[in-house]
This record gives structure tokens, C-alpha cells and sequence, in this order.
């Protein structure tokens, strides 16, 4: 056994799972808030990364304001999606909603074709490029920073989540939408917001993922090992989305690696399989009682 | 655009048609149709576009010279998304609206598929995309033909050129797994073998796989003299190179006839430099003598066309060739025929699309040059002279 | 105008067809099958075949998700498992295409219930992911068990053949597909007439409610699964020998979603629905195709955003009919037929 090529690609699966853990993150929010499983949250950060390669590259902005730029298109366009489509279907069945973002996906890849598209395109480097050695065990550069980025978001996020006021009443809303109104807290203004966040963050996820290895219309796929992370994790948990991200990234990984490229999908989804058996609603996610 | 322009441009056009299809019913000679199955959208739409602009070119030139002994070659295409089913349906309806004879499938699946329908109706002629060695059987593909070498026979080629440059030169493969990335593997293995090359490292990369970094570890491990790739356009090719070079690698790249396009190896930017390949065509800005066709080309597109271009101008002259030696023998068109008329060619100038005469051998046209990228004229340029596989 | 039907026994009140004139349409909708493969080239053959074989699959998948609750995205790929039965049973043993089509669907339908059995103790979102994973595990072993069904390249296989004829044009294996279908639509419209049909419903409506009405939850929630991927087996089998070879990438994820939309767009919960929204669905592409054609010679690239456009009326169909017209085409259909009924009245 080589112990230092099983610890390289240790440190590759590190790097994926944090981008799963920070999309998947944005996944369990919408989820948490709104009770919608959002599938197409893959498309989302497929727009993302396009519209950042549409800043960079199209207009040559510079990096840093394509960056915000693209997070801020991206987060408006989940807004819009958020009262148009959404909004209209409060209070229908958890399956119709989930099969409108279903909808939304398609339309959403559709359009990115038509504006830029369906050939795989690649995005500016603007990663530094030294390669990283960890003790000897080298890790690719984009991976690495990609991880660390996606970690720094992490944590602020679930700092503000924690703290902040609108973290709070997003709180509220997961925990009981009824009583969240009774209190004053405005909903549908949750709702919109968690919409425009949950986008932004995908977008930025977007850009990492497109960064390491080049954007496609198809790169929405990407969303279906999300969906895995989240009911790995449990729909409603957030620490459960972080460490399932990071397993579902070190499996597929090391899947990968050991057995061949065909395998990373169903090494994926067989843990989500042996999951599903397991416990049903996912390592951390509460397990709901119905009543008549 | 007011409504009454488009109407006013839509009875134009139609009246075009019109003309032409007067024009064409005034010729007594029947016109001969070449169908087409072809990626203009999806993930093959960088070549589908260039094909399709080919073939149109290539129809217009030769339909200008008074057509295929005087007999009218019309182009009728359809996208197909490069979905086999889609294709498939494309054939169908293309076929129950003309008597077709001549036909460009858009990949190896395709082909295959089709194949048992093309001997059912025994009157077309098939040539594509796709290189795939498999096709490469008079017997058991009699009615279809591949414009260039196989993807064993270019890496047969681009092994040839590795033996030459390092003897015993480790050698690594990175495919696609696709019908079309899997192709030449095995051959590849005998091929390496034969040479003395040591292959030690074959990597498929799943569909949609973006993310390399595990399969540049294994690299790394491997530290292979040469990588050579099969089965892409563009991506996860820039990925492999660049990682390995900040890696420290000194593994020179190359590639298989779709990877070669100027504008898309240009796309890599720096470490496109020293990027190899085998191309069994002449590139668009190719400066050679005797070259009328793509003097012809420059003229008639005044930017640069892709490889998949060249592909489909050359597989519509070659299919016309076919048709014409059929014609030219007195004989009925029809599969078989048509066949025999494509064997038959012989020392056929292409007129520089091809820098040597095309001679057909088995169902294919084993003729390669191997080019380098470089990077200061933003140009793969020919780092061997043209190689005839025997 | 129908002043109104007068049902004097259960039986006719459960019967499929009320009215005489209903009677009279199916009839001639039957005649016209019959007929149409002579009146039609090619092309409008093999379009029919294929919406035929959609219209099995969408009843099939109806069954499961709009009578009875569950949300499949497995679809597809239970298809894909009675193409691969249908190709290797034609190539390795040459039985009959009948006797194909049923293992095919028997096939499916075991599998079915292998990946229904989470369904009790997971529903809604999490039996629908489980069944994405049931279809991403599927196409892994159509892909790589190569000896069996022969990788990536899939499997060629011969036309059915009945006393040595064969079946290959498209007008020619509609004789096949056209029957079937028929047969396989009265089966599901009849189904609801039955006690576990009933069953299906009422479990949709409310599964803990039906449990405590004594219905056994598991035992029926696997028997939707079945019944819906015998369908889509025999869908599958329909499909393999309307194009004579089976590939991985011919049961793609994005086909389970098509049929999803097909009964959205047609009307969940309605064998009507099941054929209309097929209908609508499989003719979408072409009249979008028959547009691009129209518009080319004024607009050369429309050719060039015909594939994103389709992409995109896809979504658009799927959320238009949910926030719209959840009931989809077949309520529409039937507000027609009220409004012709009930004129010169308002409804």
C-alpha cells in the first residue's frame, strides 16, 4: 500500500467534500426555511460559474468584480425565481414544489446554452498556481484554495446564522412558520432572502467548482452528489450537510482513485442507499411524527 | 423587424426554393442526396457546426463544377443534439422523404446502430464522425467508411513517432469513457507492445467528470514520458497539462484527430505549447503547392475553419468520388455499388486537403501528419512529414 | 346538450365509458388506429410508434406517482431493464416477442420492488431521491457488466418476427406497439375499478388514513411499484425493438423527468392525463423542429438554438401546468367537454 499516494488523495477528497459541504450547506437553508428541496441548485451553480466567465472573460472585468458581481446576478436571479415561481406554490404539496425546481433546472440550462453556449468552456485562473506539499503529499493548488475558501465561508456563515438578527428570524421560520408570523417576523421576506442567499452561495460554490475543472451546461450533475450530501446529512441539519459533505467527498474520491472513474457515482449513491436503510432521515436530520 | 418584412423575406426564400427545386427538376439527370445526421447542438456542437459548414462548402464546389457527372449532389441535414435515439430519427425521417444514397452520421454509437438498417436497404453509403477502429471491417460494415485513419491507427501513429523520438518510452493514456474514448485501448496496449513502448498507465475519466485531481496523482505516480489523449474536444485536457506542469512534470501531451483543432488547442494558452497530434488533413492555413482546394476555402471563408471543417469537406469529396466512379462504370447506385466505387479510389488528388494522393484501404484512409502547437505563431505546425500506414 | 345520465346500477355508475356517444368516439378512435399506418409515410409512423411507447411508460409511471403518491424518477431506467431483457433474450434464446415483452416486464417489475421497499419507511422527497440512486446504480451495471450487456456499445439485436415475417419499418412494428398499448391503457383504466385500485387512491390521498381503513401499506405500495415498472418494462422491451439497439446512454436520468413531466403536463391521476400529456410531450420537439424548419431560410442559426429552446419549454411546460393547471391537459380536455355538454349554458 502506498501510504502517501492514499494520503494525496485523502486531501483531494478533503478539497471536494468542502465544496459539497458549502453547497450542500445552501441546500439544507432552502430546505430548513421553506421546506423545499431545491433540485436545482446544481443549475444554479452552473449559472453562476457561467455568469462569472460572462464578466471575466466577456466584458474583462477584473477578477475580484466579476467575483461580486457574479454572486450578486446570481443571488437576484434566485430572488426572482423565488417570487415568481415559488411563491405562487406556497402551501401545495412538497412534491409539486420539488418538481417546479425540477422545471426550473431544465429552463435554467436551456438558457445558459443559448447565451453562451454548449461547449465546455474554462473559466480565467485566478487561483496562485505553486503547487501545495502537505508534509510530501502534494494537493493540486485550486483544490487546496478552493477548500479554504469554502471553509472561511462556512464558518461565517454559521457565525451570522448564529448571531445575527435575520439568522434568527430564519430560525423562527424553519422551526414554525405559524408561530414565526404571530411573532412578526415577515415571512415571505424569509423566504425571499434565503432564496437570494442560498443563490449567492451557490454561485460561489459555482465559481470554485468551474475553477478546478472547466463549466459546462451539464455541470448541473454536480447537483445530484449535493442531493446525496444533504440526505446523507439529514434534510434539516446543518452540521450534518459539513460532515456529510466531507464524507461523500473522501468516498467518491478515494472511489475514484482505488476502483476508476465509473465508480465515484455509485460509490455516491450506494452510501446513500446504505443511508437510506440505515436511518432514514439521514445521520442528523430529525425524524418527523405524523399525525391524522 | 416589422411583419411585413418577414413576409416579404419569407416569400423571397420561398421563391428561392422554388427556383431551385425548377432548376433541379429542369436537369433530367436525377439528384443525388447526401443526408446528414449532425451534432449542430450538444456537448459535439463545436464539430457539428464546423462539419455542417464543410459539407455545405464541399457540396457548393462540387455542384458548381457541374455536379457528380452532371448529376445534382443535395445536402439535406439534421441536427441530432449528438443523441444516438435522435439520430436515429433524423435517418428515418431523412430516408422517408428522399431516396437517399450517400449519408454523415454524427459518432461511433451511431454508426454502429445503423449499420444492420444500411445493409437492409442496400442503397447507401456511410462515412461520419467517428474513427472508431471497430468500423474498420469491410465484412461486417460493408456499407460504411471512415475518412481518415482509425483512432488505433493515430495512435498507432503518434506511438510510432514516440518510438522514434525516446525508444522504450514510458506511455500513459487518458480516455473518455465513451464508446468513442474506449476505441483504441486495446489497440493501443498491442500497438505499445509491438514498439517496445512501456504503457503504464490507462485512465478512463467518466462522462461529465470535471474534476481531475485524483487521476493527475496517479500520473504523478506513473511519471509516463508521453500522455497521450482520446476522446475530447477540450476539457479535462488544459486540466491534466496544467496540473502536471505545476507539479513538476516534463510529460509531453498529445492528442487524437478531435483534439486537434487550432482554435481549441489555442484555448489551453501557455501550456498549449508543445501540445502534439496526429491530423490526417491539412489545417486551414496550411501553405502548400498544388493546394486548389484550399485556396478555394480561403476564398470562399475568409476566417479560420476547424478541423471538424476539413473533416467534412473531405468526406463529402470522397463520397462524391465513390458516386462518381459508380456513375462513370454505367452502374446503378446503390450500397454495394457504392462500395466498389469507393474502393476503387486510387492516387485521388484532393486538391491539398490531404498533403499526399488518398488511396482507400480496407474501409478506411490510414494517412496522418503529426503537428506541434506553437506558441508563438499560435499555430500547430508539422513536426513529421505525412505518414502512409501500411 | 346532455340534460343527464341516469345510472341505475353501481356497475354503470363504475363503467368506463358512460354514454353511448363515448362509446361511439372510442370506437372510431380504434378504427382509426387500425387504419392510420396506411395513410401515413415513414416518418408519422415512427413519430406514433415512438408516442405510443411513451404513452405505456407515462400510464405506467401515473400509476405509481398519480394514483398512488410515490414519486418515481426511475422510470427510465425500469425501462432501460426491459430493453436489455427484450435484446438479450431476442439474441441469446430467439423466443417470441410476446413472451419478450412479458419476462421484460416481469423483470421490471422485481426490480421495482426492490427499489420500492424503502417506500415504507421512507416517503415524499426521500423515496424519490432513493429512486434516482435506484436508476444512477442501474446505469452503472448496464455500462459495466460488459459480458452481459455488452458496456458502453450496448446491444444490436434482430427485429421481432412473427411466421418468419419481420418487423422493421416503423409501420410495420407498429402493429406490435399500437395493440399493446391499447391493451395495456384498458388494463390501467380498469385497475382503478378494482379493489386495489381504490387502494392506490386511497393511499395517496392520505397513507396513514388507509392504513387505519386496513389497508396494508407495504403490500400495496410495492404493488404500484410493480405494476408501474411492468409498464415501463414492457415500454422498454417496445422500445428495444422499435430501434433494434440498447444502449447505457439511451435511458438517461433526463428521460425518468420527461415522463415526470408528461403526467404532470397530462393530468396526474388520469389514464386520459397519461396519453395526452405523452402526446404532448413527444410532439413538442417536433413542432418546435417543424418551426426551426419554417424559420430557417429567413433565420439561418435557428437550427443552432433549437436544442436550448427545447430545453427550456421542457422546464417551462413542467412549471406553467403546476402553478396553472395542475390538473394538466385533462382537466382542460374535460372543461371542453362540459362546455359542449352543458351548452348553450354556462358551466
Amino acid at each position: 500500500m502506498d501510504w502517501l499516494f492514499f494520503s494525496e488523495i485523502g486531501l483531494a477528497g478533503l478539497g471536494s467534500g468542502g465544496l459539497y459541504a458549502l453547497t450542500g450547506l445552501a441546500l439544507v437553508l432552502i430546505y430548513k426555511a421553506t421546506r423545499v428541496v431545491n433540485m436545482a441548485i446544481g443549475e444554479i451553480l452552473m449559472l453562476g460559474a457561467y455568469v462569472f466567465m460572462g464578466f471575466s472573460a466577456g466584458l474583462a472585468l477584473p477578477i475580484w468584480a466579476s467575483i461580486i458581481l457574479a454572486i450578486l446576478v446570481t443571488g437576484l436571479v434566485g430572488g426572482v425565481v423565488e417570487r415568481a415561481i415559488i411563491r405562487p406554490m406556497l402551501g401545495e404539496s412538497a412534491i409539486s414544489i420539488f418538481m417546479i425546481t425540477i422545471g426550473l433546472g431544465s429552463v435554467l440550462i436551456g438558457v445558459v446554452e443559448i447565451i453562451w453556449g454548449a461547449n465546455p468552456q474554462r473559466l480565467i485562473e485566478f487561483m496562485p498556481k505553486d503547487p501545495i506539499f502537505i508534509l510530501d503529499a502534494y494537493l493540486s493548488p485550486k483544490v487546496g484554495y478552493a477548500f479554504l475558501i469554502a471553509a472561511i465561508v462556512v464558518g461565517l456563515f454559521l457565525i451570522i446564522f448564529r448571531t445575527w438578527r435575520g439568522g434568527v428570524a430564519l430560525r423562527a421560520t424553519a422551526g414554525d412558520q405559524a408561530a414565526a408570523y404571530s411573532m412578526g417576523i415577515n415571512v415571505p421576506k424569509v423566504f425571499s432572502s434565503v432564496w437570494v442567499l442560498t443563490s449567492m452561495i451557490a454561485a460561489g460554490a459555482g465559481i470554485l467548482v468551474g475553477s478546478i475543472g472547466g463549466i459546462s451546461p451539464d455541470m448541473g450533475v454536480y447537483g445530484l452528489s449535493v442531493l446525496v450530501v444533504v440526505i446523507v446529512g439529514g434534510l434539516d441539519s446543518l452540521l450534518g450537510a459539513l460532515i456529510a459533505g466531507i464524507l461523500v467527498g473522501l468516498i467518491e474520491t478515494y472511489a475514484g482513485a482505488y476502483l476508476g472513474g465509473e465508480f465515484k457515482m455509485l460509490a455516491t449513491f450506494m452510501l446513500l442507499v446504505v443511508v437510506l436503510v440505515i436511518r432514514p432521515y439521514g445521520l442528523f436530520g430529525t425524524h418527523e411524527i405524523e399525525r391524522l | 423587424m416589422s411583419i411585413l418584412k418577414v413576409a416579404k423575406r419569407a416569400t423571397g426564400a420561398l421563391l428561392a426554393a422554388g427556383l431551385i427545386t425548377g432548376a433541379a427538376q429542369a436537369s433530367d439527370k436525377k439528384d443525388i442526396v447526401l443526408g446528414g445526421s449532425i451534432p449542430l447542438t450538444g456537448v459535439f456542437a463545436f464539430a457539428g457546426v464546423g462539419i455542417h459548414a464543410g459539407i455545405t462548402d464541399s457540396v457548393k464546389i462540387i455542384n458548381d463544377a457541374g455536379g457528380i457527372e452532371g448529376h445534382k449532389l443535395v445536402y439535406v441535414p439534421e441536427d441530432t443534439a449528438y443523441k444516438v435515439d435522435a439520430s436515429v430519427a433524423a435517418y428515418n425521417k431523412i430516408t422517408s422523404q428522399h431516396d437517399v444514397n450517400l449519408y454523415y452520421g454524427d459518432s461511433t454509437a451511431f454508426s454502429k446502430t445503423i449499420s444492420p438498417e444500411l445493409d437492409r436497404s442496400g442503397k447507401t453509403l456511410m462515412t461520419g464522425a467517428s474513427f472508431a477502429s471497430e468500423l474498420n471491417d469491410p465484412e461486417k460494415y460493408p456499407n460504411i467508411f471512415i475518412p481518415g485513419p482509425t483512432y488505433v491507427d493515430m495512435v498507432g501513429i503518434l506511438m510510432k513517432h514516440i518510438a522514434n523520438e525516446k525508444p522504450g518510452a514510458k506511455v500513459g493514456l487518458v480516455h473518455s469513457e465513451t464508446e468513442f474514448g474506449r476505441d483504441p485501448v486495446e489497440g493501443a496496449k498491442a500497438t505499445a507492445k509491438e514498439l517496445g513502448l512501456d504503457l503504464n498507465l490507462v485512465i478512463s475519466t467518466a462522462p461529465g467528470g470535471v474534476d481531475v485531481s485524483t487521476e493527475v496523482l496517479k500520473m504523478r505516480r506513473a511519471r509516463p514520458d508521453y500522455v497521450i489523449f482520446h476522446g475530447y474536444v477540450l476539457s479535462p485536457i488544459p486540466e491534466f497539462i496544467g496540473q502536471a506542469r505545476s507539479m513538476g512534470l516534463d510529460t509531453k501531451f498529445m492528442g487524437t484527430f478531435w483534439s486537434m483543432d487550432n482554435q481549441m488547442v489555442g484555448k489551453m494558452g501557455e501550456i498549449a505549447d508543445g501540445f502534439m497530434g496526429v491530423m490526417p488533413y491539412n489545417y486551414y492555413y496550411t501553405e502548400a503547392e498544388n493546394a486548389p482546394m484550399l485556396e478555394k476555402i480561403r476564398s470562399m471563408r475568409d476566417t479560420y475553419q476547424s478541423n471538424a471543417y476539413m473533416q467534412g469537406f473531405f468526406s463529402t469529396i470522397m463520397m462524391a468520388e465513390a458516386a462518381r466512379n459508380v456513375i462513370k462504370a454505367g452502374k446503378e447506385l446503390n450500397g454495394p455499388n457504392l462500395h466498389e466505387g469507393l474502393e476503387a479510389i486510387k492516387d485521388f488528388d484532393t486538391g491539398g486537403l490531404m498533403g499526399i494522393p488518398v488511396t482507400v484501404k480496407g474501409n478506411s484512409v490510414p494517412i496522418g501528419r503529426v503537428y506541434q502547437y506553437d506558441l508563438s505563431k499560435k499555430q500547430m505546425v508539422p513536426s513529421s512529414d505525412w505518414i502512409r500506414l501500411d | 346538450m346532455r340534460i343527464g345520465t341516469v345510472k341505475e346500477s353501481y356497475i354503470a355508475d363504475a363503467a368506463l365509458f358512460d354514454t353511448k356517444v363515448q362509446r361511439g368516439w372510442m370506437f372510431a378512435l380504434l378504427a382509426g388506429l387500425l387504419l392510420l399506418p396506411f395513410f401515413t409515410g415513414q416518418y408519422a409512423s415512427y413519430l406514433v410508434c415512438l408516442v405510443l411507447i411513451n404513452i405505456v411508460s407515462t400510464a405506467g409511471l401515473n400509476i405509481l406517482t398519480g394514483f398512488t403518491g410515490l414519486v418515481s424518477l426511475g422510470q427510465a431506467a425500469f425501462m432501460g431493464v426491459g430493453a436489455y431483457t427484450v435484446a438479450l433474450m431476442e439474441i441469446k434464446l430467439g423466443t417470441p416477442f410476446l413472451l419478450n415483452l412479458l419476462v421484460a416486464g416481469g423483470l421490471a417489475a422485481v426490480i421495482g420492488i426492490v427499489v420500492g421497499l424503502p417506500s415504507l419507511r421512507v416517503k415524499g422527497l426521500y423515496l424519490a431521491i432513493a429512486t434516482i440512486a435506484a436508476s444512477v446504480i442501474l446505469h452503472f451495471v448496464f455500462a459495466n457488466w460488459t459480458s452481459v450487456t455488452g458496456g458502453v456499445s450496448g446491444l444490436s439485436m434482430p427485429p421481432a418476427s412473427l411466421f418468419g415475417f419481420e418487423f422493421i419499418q416503423p409501420d410495420q412494428v407498429y402493429w406490435i406497439i399500437m395493440p399493446i398499448t391499447v391493451i395495456m391503457l384498458f388494463g390501467a383504466a380498469n385497475l382503478f375499478r378494482t379493489r386495489i385500485g381504490r387502494a392506490f387512491i386511497a393511499i395517496r390521498d392520505r397513507d396513514i388514513s388507509a392504513e387505519v381503513l386496513g389497508i396494508r401499506l407495504l403490500r400495496y405500495k410495492l404493488l404500484s411499484f410493480a405494476i408501474s415498472s411492468f409498464y415501463a418494462g414492457v415500454a422498454g422491451g417496445l422500445w428495444a425493438y422499435f430501434f433494434r439497439v440498447v444502449t447505457p446512454e439511451s435511458f438517461p436520468l433526463t428521460m425518468s423527468i420527461f415522463f415526470l413531466a408528461a403526467i404532470i403536463v397530462g393530468g396526474m391521476g388520469s389514464i386520459l392525463g397519461s396519453v395526452l400529456g405523452a402526446v404532448f410531450m413527444t410532439m413538442v420537439p417536433e413542432v418546435l423542429k417543424m418551426m426551426v424548419g419554417v424559420l430557417s431560410p429567413i433565420w439561418p442559426d435557428a437550427v443552432a438554438v433549437m436544442s436550448p429552446v427545447r430545453i427550456i419549454v421542457f422546464g417551462g411546460l413542467i412549471i406553467i401546468f403546476l402553478i396553472f393547471e395542475p390538473d394538466g391537459l385533462a382537466e382542460i380536455w374535460r372543461n371542453i367537454r362540459r362546455f359542449f355538454h352543458l351548452w348553450p349554458f354556462k358551466t
